[in-house]
């Protein structure tokens, strides 16, 4: 049996499918513990892990962790630059330097066989890196949206480089490689044709969606039921807080009195009033409701986008910042859904756009289509099976790649 | 109509007026009508445009201007910093020079 350890952003969107890995890897007798630098509801763990939050560690830095965090809500006003910027200069570097010495210590006292790294959770590579210990990335993200962009912009790529390279530097690595993933094996949680990439490179894994973390959310199952078919479920995600009223209030208007149903993942008191044919409800089972949906709404966050493919369901996906617009073009690729920018939405195209999803069957076929995609590639049993093998190969061989 | 053949060059003024009949086109006049265009104008930010409507943007020049105006090379030869600070009026005077 192995000691795995998995090193999770303050994002709840990345840190998710690692629990639903953790939790098989527990079911199979493995010690699986989590480390973040912010505290974690222990609910959220699945039982017999650890979430370990270094919190003397972590002191020095909270104004600028703090900081960070509340940046997270400027991208939807950010342009794409921005947001570029926002990302690695504001919160991939530094988030890997407040890390580093909870994490070091962590990894010399617990003294785990694999170190899985979030893919812009750079620290835990880079500790992985410094300490020998063998390392794979997981990436709930279609894959070139982090550190390539297939060349077209030479100063971007340039400029990511050495904003890594620097970061390396900082942590006493002296290397023209870029550590910060793992070039032993990256794990992807969609699938390649529903990623578009093609001739991956080996170590890319891709596993599709994988499922099983704890959510013990509440829900009125008892209304549901008695609400007029079709439903469509709408989600903001966990990061975007500043603009919910805006996003739920066009929402109401497009859909209000419509012959529709609409469960709303967000905090009701946003409004004091809600339509009829609306269920709002702040955290949601949201494995459990999805197979009991017609259509998905939301931003494109990927965990929510994995859920209605893997129930083929046809979405229509609202981008508004980060990775949202890459995932929108692959959902308008495959065919299984409609898209429509944040920034460009009237509430009466929002309508219109639903009523096209739920009425013309071809969005479904292809949605279904995806979902096949996804479960050939194998979800939780395969990821488990990798990591399993990962860590009973001898650690020398995997810091000779590692050097390589 | 897409494109306005024009046979001398275009002042800045024109350049400016036809870079702004591109972007309604590409965003929509609705949304247009909610901006106030100008030669300050962000491209990124005020305009906030996204890579689709900037790529529809970029076939629009090409197509009226030709070859000679390599506008997507020209872009992707910026740095961060660049194409965060590029307003409309830059693109006004590289498409003026160009010509």
């Amino acid at each position: 049996m192995s000691k795995f350890l998995f090193v999770v952003p303050p994002f709840f969107g990345h840190m998710s499918p690692t629990l639903s890995v953790g939790a098989s890897l527990i079911s199979r007798g493995h010690e699986v513990k989590w480390l973040g630098i912010i505290p974690v509801a222990g609910h959220h763990i699945p039982e017999g892990g650890e979430y370990i939050y270094p919190e003397e560690d972590l002191l020095p830095y909270q104004e600028e962790l703090q900081h960070m965090l509340r940046r997270q809500d400027d991208g939807p006003n950010c342009s794409a630059p921005e947001v570029l910027k926002l990302a690695f200069e504001e919160t991939y570097v530094p988030m890997a330097r407040i890390m580093r010495n909870g994490l070091m210590r962590a990894i010399e006292e617990w003294g785990p066989d694999l170190i899985v790294n979030d893919c812009i959770t750079f620290a835990g590579a880079l500790c992985a890196h410094i300490k020998g210990v063998p390392c794979v990335t997981t990436t709930p993200v279609p894959p070139e949206v982090i550190l390539n962009n297939g060349g077209s912009l030479p100063k971007i790529t340039e400029w990511q480089h050495n904003l890594v390279r620097g970061l390396q530097e900082g942590f006493g690595l002296d290397s023209d490689h870029l550590l910060v993933h793992s070039r032993m094996m990256n794990i992807v949680f969609t699938s390649q044709e529903f990623a578009g990439v093609k001739d991956p490179s080996p170590h890319m894994k891709f596993v599709g969606p994988v499922k099983g973390r704890p959510n013990n959310a509440e829900f009125d199952w008892g209304r549901l039921e008695k609400a007029a078919r079709p439903v469509v479920f709408v989600s903001l995600g966990t990061l975007l807080v500043d603009i919910r009223k805006d996003f739920f209030g066009k929402l109401i208007e497009a859909f209000a009195g419509a012959p529709v149903t609409i469960v709303a993942a967000t905090d009701p008191a946003i409004f004091e009033h809600w339509p009829e044919n609306f269920i709002a409800s702040s955290f949601v089972p949201q494995a459990a409701l999805m197979p009991k949906m017609d259509a998905v709404i939301c931003h494109g966050g990927f965990n929510t986008v994995n859920d209605t493919f893997m129930n083929g369901l046809p979405m229509l996906i609202i981008p508004i910042t980060y990775d949202h617009f890459h995932t929108a073009k692959l959902i308008e690729k495959a065919g299984c859904g409609i898209s429509i920018r944040y920034k460009r939405l009237r509430s009466g195209e929002m309508r219109k756009a639903v009523f096209e999803l739920l009425g013309n069957s071809n969005y479904r076929k292809a949605a279904e289509r995806i979902r096949e995609t996804f479960i050939d590639a194998g979800g939780n049993e395969k990821a488990v099976e990798l990591l399993e093998e990962c860590s009973n190969t001898p650690h020398n061989i995997h810091t000779n790649l590692h050097n390589s | 109509m897409d494109t306005i053949v024009t046979a001398g060059k275009l002042n800045s003024n024109e350049i400016f007026n036809l870079l702004k009949q591109f972007i309604t086109e590409v965003i929509g006049e609705e949304f247009v009508e909610e901006m106030d265009i100008s030669m300050d104008s962000s491209f990124n930010k005020d305009l906030e445009m996204d890579s689709i409507e900037i790529v529809a943007f970029s076939e629009k020049i090409k197509a009226h201007f030709g070859d000679k105006i390599d506008f997507t090379g020209w872009l992707s030869n910026m740095d961060i910093d660049e194409l965060i600070g590029l307003k409309l009026g830059m693109i006004v005077n590289f498409i003026e020079e160009c010509q």
